[in-house]
């Protein structure tokens, strides 16, 4: 079950790098964009919109129908 | 305009008795939605609608936006690109392994968490808001 244990650790790990990239990107001085940000600005064309809103979409789908 | 200057203020809406109302409103959908049956069309209707009336408020009447940044960091936006490319791969490694025990996906470990209703109607009402968010943006 080591593996197992391996797979959700680098879960963890990357979803909490998410976090503190969050974190460190809302102190003012940091280079880094907010999530927010970087969604926005792939957001600037009607394609990017789309994009976005269709992967927003596609997760509510694939947690909660089915 | 940077991605420092455009630093979200925390704007709130200048009508909270209806952004209240508004939120209520999805908390009640969440509850109903998130308890109708995987894998059945009422489900699938369920995740349309809120999809359906956000396209249409995107595309047809968009909200007051927050300004996108014109540039970002190049450096710093890899950090989320690197994280966001190792997270689909961990996840179809998941998938290309075919071992579901050993190797769980991300769905997989996720699913048993939002099982009891009320997570699930919360975890609902948080893709409901993160799709509001999105048109905002």
């Amino acid at each position: 079950m080591i593996t197992r244990t391996i797979t959700i650790a680098g879960f963890a790990a990357l979803i909490s790098v998410m976090f503190a990239l969050e974190f460190m990107a809302r102190r003012g001085s940091s280079r880094i964009p907010t999530a927010g940000q970087w969604l926005g600005y792939l957001m600037r064309s009607r394609t990017g919109r789309a994009l976005v809103l269709l992967g927003w979409w596609w997760l509510g789908w694939h947690y909660f129908a089915r | 305009m940077t991605a420092q200057e455009t630093r979200e203020p925390g704007q709130q809406s200048g009508r909270p008795v209806l952004g209240t109302l508004a939120v209520l409103g999805l908390a009640g959908y969440a509850w109903v939605a998130s308890g109708l049956p995987p894998f059945s069309g009422r489900a699938l209707v369920g995740v349309l609608i809120p999809g359906a009336a956000l396209g249409l408020i995107a595309y047809g009447r968009p909200p007051e936006r927050i300004p996108a940044p014109d540039r970002i960091d190049l450096t710093g936006f890899s950090y989320w690109i690197i994280c966001v490319a190792a997270l689909l791969e961990w996840e179809a490694s998941a998938f290309r392994d075919n071992s579901l025990s050993w190797h769980p996906s991300l769905t997989a470990l996720i699913d048993p968490l939002i099982q009891p209703h009320p997570v699930r109607g919360a975890a609902f009402l948080v893709w409901l808001l993160a799709g509001w968010a999105l048109v905002r943006r």
